[in-house]
């Protein structure tokens, strides 16, 4: 089992979500409104007066055998607006 | 949830609240009615009092005094003008304008009550007339007649006048010139003097024989039968067989010493329409009631009236005013439709997208229509007004929504979902949206709170722009996101047509854009020589101010032109009678533009029922004449060159004594200036041989028309002078010997003859023949107690004497006032060299003169509006410095407005227009309009410099982004003031200015924000940088130590 972090613009909610309910992903943990800035390029989600977006992050736990389509997926939408900088990050559930 | 959020998440309740608010708004605009302005209360009430006998000075000191120092004490007044003329004390109260009239006159009332012990014994109860606008009349009919002329007065009186009041909403309906029947018994004094008959004997002997009487009751049998003698005349021929006397055993009949006649009244007004003669009819309306409905069902009633009227009678308008408010309103309507589509084209040519069109352009006809609830529920009308701020804010509602779309748009650009990038663009922008229109807020909401004259037409322009504005934030806030999320997509093909006619504006743009950027950066660089050249800009602009007249408000043509001639007084009605028709022939063949001339010559009949008629000023040698032009499309001359013509066509009369042309009708405000000269002072003498000199003064200065002195001339009369010991001597006293004189030469009214319900007055006095002289005055027996009849000659002197004139009175000092009309040059200009002339006069000290007139008016407004742009200049700042949190942008933006105002300056001065109230107003406006500019580009400055560029690149690059919403906001407002500015129709003189005002300072200024405030940024940020670092170099070295 693998845990999931994605992190995007809360623009792409819907497409993040669409993602999971493709890969019958039901469980999941969601934070509204939080900020965050790309480690190289892209644009800065602070909700502040210069960058005005706001981030959005999803955390769900998923079997080892999704986890490179879900990669897969969320990283082609990335490729759709790269600027917006959307990731997710994959580590390893001990228990649950 | 945010409202934006749950807009787009529920787009069907969203889209249902917005047609529930246009069909609420439609039905409203089918409820209003129209007119020209909003409700105006007059501010004015007079004070009438009677006193019988007195000559005007004793008026002047005994209750006009008396009245003047109590009434002075009544709150909210403006001031109190009076005339005291001999018998009667005019009074006039004027308020500050929104005074509650009927507060006033109960204060009023309660101040009178104090001193009505003080006024003389034989002063009547002082009597309170409130004045109205319902006082004017909404229309007069002219009615000619061939056959039927004897008859006129009865035929209109029971055929039109009566079903016609029936109408709901219409007042009075009064008719003048067609004289009404009377049965005129006229006595020959000789046969009178022979059988030792008085005239109060024959008429008591007349009231005797026509009178019915009931005569008890009596009982026949079982039943109670009323008695009742049927004694009046069924005809008039029956007056003639009257028993008046016995004499030598003989009786004497009526028709032995007079002649009966049934026939009309001797004297009375004579209207002549178009060169014939004819009556008038005068229809006002109830308080409170629309004119144009009123107007609209009495034109629908008066084909049907005429159909029971005899075929010879014919009826012609000569006033509407209802005409001239529906083509204003017409072309007010069009003004506004031509400004959506200007705005429409706008917004097409800058976005390039049909459906983003489409979303902007809604946002116009909701937020219009909804103002109309508005309107509907405050009880007010669609007026010029009202009209006029939608035109104003048309150009300004879809701001909002086009910043909300661009954001939602470079979203879906960027890639997110329609849905989602709908929520969270307008999230972005929200409040910068509602910063902006609070500016316009803080322009307009000062507006409503506006006091005086300019408080009644700019407190409704306010709250409709207001609510507008308000409507149009939540159109911005919820429907156009709620319609983007629906209508907007990142993939969307425009066919190959479109690409191939849109590609060359795209191009067009973006050459705009680098046009502007490369010299933008030239300009940073070159900050001193840039702020140089805006200030000397800025200083030649001012030098135009002295070019620029002023005036009060524009005056409009109303295709009315009404006026009055004077012959010498003493002159009778059939001299006036030959001048106005000369003078009709004449200016009938001058100008064809004429379609109907009327004129009205002599008095009213002191019987008449005609309240309208009593008002107006009249006399055997005043003539009152009233032009209706053909529609002002049709022809090329307008009312004030017509005018023009008719004062000169005037001039060539010598017999006249003075006329006066009044363009517009003199109704209503908007009629042109007038210069006055008032000279106060207390010796008659002295204050008119000054006003002699200054009318003569006057007449050198260009400009001054119809030049009058107000106090009137001398009346030349025959007073007759009682000698009070032969009438004691002869067992008489003076009422009794005046009442025999009035009796003969003026008539006594017997009794009244009844015939189908109607009653004629019976008016016994001397024939025609024997009241012709001096002499036959002199001749009329007077009988004393014991029956003895004396002669008035015996007892009496008759002298020629002139009767002295009226005194007139300005807050509670003696004035006269020289008065004058303006044409052809400006009010300030007439003003001074006016102001000039006085001063060159050698003026004893204790007599006053001052200038009045509309300059009065001017300078009150003028201070009033130099106020409100203070204030709004302040609220303006104080919402610019909430929304950046600083003190020092807002002030960059502010600089935008000197510039506004050497817009305006060069606008006014290219026109040829004047300074006036609506340009002024103009002014104002602008004052929240061409910040927004600078909004727009400061705030995308501050956001790239927060987003790490240096302060020139931030400029450059915030400038060029910004260019086109800055371009597009301005083109909006200025194409949709520009049908305003150009002037359709009828009564577009009035908002020709404020167009032009708007157009030209909005243009200009934006032009030089777009270069002198990024320069201006630069300076500010650089010092404000430079100090940041001094500071930290300081502490740096504290610590080196």
């Amino acid at each position: 089992m693998k845990a999931a972090f994605i992190a995007y613009n809360q623009a792409f909610v819907e497409e993040v979500e669409d993602v999971l309910r493709q890969l019958s992903i039901r469980g999941f943990t969601r934070w509204q409104d939080i900020q965050g800035r790309g480690s190289k390029t892209g644009e800065p989600h602070l909700g502040t007066h210069a960058w005005p977006s706001k981030n959005m992050a999803t955390l769900c736990v998923v079997d080892d055998y999704i986890a490179p389509i879900l990669k897969k997926m969320i990283q082609a939408l990335d490729h759709s607006a790269p600027n917006q900088g959307l990731r997710v990050f994959f580590w390893d559930v001990v228990d649950v | 949830m945010k409202i934006y959020e749950s807009s787009v998440k529920k787009p069907i309740t969203t889209a249902i609240i917005f047609v529930a608010v246009v069909i609420l708004g439609l039905f409203s605009l089918n409820k209003l009615s129209i007119d020209m302005l909003p409700e105006i209360e007059m501010n004015q009430a007079i004070v009438l009092v009677t006193y019988p006998g007195a000559s005007a000075e004793d008026v002047e000191n005994n209750v006009t005094k008396a009245l003047e120092t109590v009434l002075s004490t009544v709150s909210d007044l403006k001031k109190i003008t009076s005339t005291s003329k001999e018998n009667v004390a005019v009074i006039t109260v004027e308020f500050n304008w929104g005074t509650n009239i009927d507060d006033a006159a109960n204060d009023m009332r309660d101040k009178i009550e104090l001193v009505k012990q003080v006024l003389p014994d034989g002063a009547s109860n002082p009597m309170i007339l409130k004045l109205s606008t319902d006082m004017m009349p909404v229309v007069i009919y002219s009615a000619t007649a061939d056959e039927s002329s004897q008859a006129l007065y009865k035929i209109l009186d029971e055929g039109v006048a009566n079903p016609l009041n029936r109408i709901n909403g219409v007042g009075a309906v009064s008719i003048s010139g067609a004289p009404q029947r009377e049965i005129s018994v006229n006595i020959d004094p000789q046969k009178l003097d022979a059988y030792n008959l008085t005239i109060e004997q024959i008429g008591s002997a007349i009231a005797r024989d026509n009178v019915n009487t009931p005569g008890g009751s009596i009982d026949i049998g079982s039943e109670t039968y009323s008695l009742r003698i049927e004694g009046e005349m069924k005809e008039s021929d029956l007056l003639n067989n009257i028993v008046v006397s016995n004499f030598g055993g003989k009786s004497v009949f009526l028709k032995d010493v007079a002649i009966v006649r049934d026939s009309v009244q001797e004297k009375a007004q004579e209207s002549y329409i178009n060169g014939k003669k004819g009556a008038t009819l005068v229809i006002q309306k109830q308080t409170g009631a629309n004119s144009v409905d009123i107007v609209n069902k009495i034109r629908k009633e008066l084909p049907k009236i005429t159909k029971n009227l005899p075929k010879d009678i014919q009826f012609h308008e000569v006033m509407n005013t209802t005409d001239n408010i529906k083509n204003s309103i017409a072309s007010l309507v069009e003004t506004v439709l031509l400004a959506f589509l200007f705005v429409a084209i706008v917004v097409f040519f800058f976005l390039g997208q049909w459906r983003a069109t489409i979303i902007i352009m809604l946002t116009i006809p909701i937020s219009l229509i909804a103002s109309f609830i508005y309107l509907l529920l405050t009880g007010n009308t669609i007026n010029v007004i009202s009209l006029s701020a939608l035109s104003i804010a048309i150009g300004m509602v879809v701001d909002d929504a086009i910043v909300v779309l661009e954001n939602i748009s470079t979203h879906v650009e960027k890639g997110a979902r329609p849905r989602e990038a709908a929520i969270y663009g307008t999230n972005e922008v929200g409040v910068a949206v509602i910063a902006s229109t609070l500016t316009i807020f803080a322009v307009f909401l000062p507006f409503t709170m506006m006091g005086g004259m300019a408080g009644i037409m700019f407190s409704q322009l306010g709250w409709m722009v207001c609510i507008v504005m308000a409507v149009s934030l939540i159109c911005a806030l919820t429907l156009i996101p709620m319609l983007s999320s629906i209508m907007i997509n990142k993939d969307r093909k425009s066919s190959k047509l479109f690409e191939k006619l849109y590609s060359p504006i795209r191009k067009l743009l973006d050459k705009f854009d680098n046009i502007y950027s490369s010299s933008l950066s030239w300009v940073v660089r070159h900050k001193t020589f840039t702020i140089i050249a805006g200030v000397l800009v800025f200083a030649g602009s001012i030098l135009l101010a002295s070019r620029i007249g002023s005036e009060f408000i524009p005056a409009s043509d109303n295709s009315q032109i009404s006026g009055n001639f004077e012959l010498p007084i003493g002159a009778n009605v059939e001299r006036t009678k030959v001048i106005a028709s000369q003078f009709e022939k004449v200016v009938k063949e001058k100008y064809p533009e004429i379609i109907t001339f009327t004129y009205t010559v002599g008095t009213p009949s002191e019987d008449d029922d005609n309240s309208w008629a009593q008002m107006q000023t009249s006399g055997s040698n005043y003539v009152s004449f009233r032009l209706k032009l053909c529609d002002i499309d049709d022809r090329e001359r307008d009312i004030f060159e017509i005018s023009e013509g008719l004062r000169k066509e005037l001039s060539s009369y010598p017999e006249l004594y003075r006329y006066n042309i009044l363009p517009g009708g003199g109704g209503g405000m908007t009629s042109g200036s007038t210069v006055d000269v008032e000279i106060l002072g207390y010796d008659f003498e002295e204050t008119e041989k000054i006003a002699k000199e200054i009318k003569d003064k006057m007449s050198k200065i260009k400009g001054l028309r119809d030049i009058t002195i107000s106090r009137e001339d001398y009346k030349p009369q025959y007073q007759i002078e009682f000698d009070r010991e032969k009438l004691a001597l002869n067992g008489l006293n003076v009422a009794t010997a005046s009442t025999f004189i009035r009796n003969r030469m003026n008539g006594m009214t017997a009794s009244l003859f009844r015939e189908d319900g109607d009653e004629y007055k019976i008016k016994v006095r001397y024939d025609r023949a024997n009241r012709q002289s001096i002499e036959d005055i002199e001749n009329i027996s007077i009988y004393n107690t014991s029956g003895k009849a004396i002669r008035l000659n015996e007892v009496a002197k008759i002298e020629e004497k002139f009767s002295p004139p009226s005194i007139e009175r300005q807050d509670r000092e003696r004035i006269i006032k020289v008065k004058s009309t303006l044409y052809g040059e400006t009010l300030d200009k007439a003003t001074a060299n006016m102001q000039a002339e006085i001063d060159k006069m050698d003026i004893p000290s204790h007599i006053g003169v001052q200038i009045g007139g509309t300059i009065v008016d001017q300078q009150e407004s003028f201070s009033d509006m130099g106020t409100l742009a203070l204030l709004i200049i302040m609220l303006v700042y104080v919402v610019m410095a909430a929304q950046f949190e600083s003190l020092r942008y807002p002030f960059i933006i502010m600089f935008a407005i000197p510039f506004a105002l050497t817009g305006v300056l060069v606008a006014l001065f290219l026109t040829g227009e004047t300074l006036n109230m609506m340009s002024a107003m103009g002014s104002i406006m602008l004052i929240g309009i061409v910040v927004k500019n600078g909004i727009v580009l400061v705030d995308y400055i501050n956001l790239n410099r927060e987003r790490g560029m240096s302060i020139v690149s931030a400029v450059v690059s915030g400038g060029k982004s910004r260019l086109r919403p800055v371009l597009m906001t301005t083109a909006t407002t200025v194409l949709g003031m520009l049908p305003m500015a150009i002037g359709i129709g009828e009564g577009s003189e009035l908002w020709q200015p404020m167009g032009i005002v708007i157009v030209g300072g909005l243009t200009f200024s934006t032009l030089i924000t777009l270069i002198f405030i990024p320069t201006l940024y630069c300076v500010f940020a650089s010092r404000e940088v430079k100090r940041y670092r001094n500071k930290n170099k300081l502490k740096l070295n504290r610590r080196a130590v």
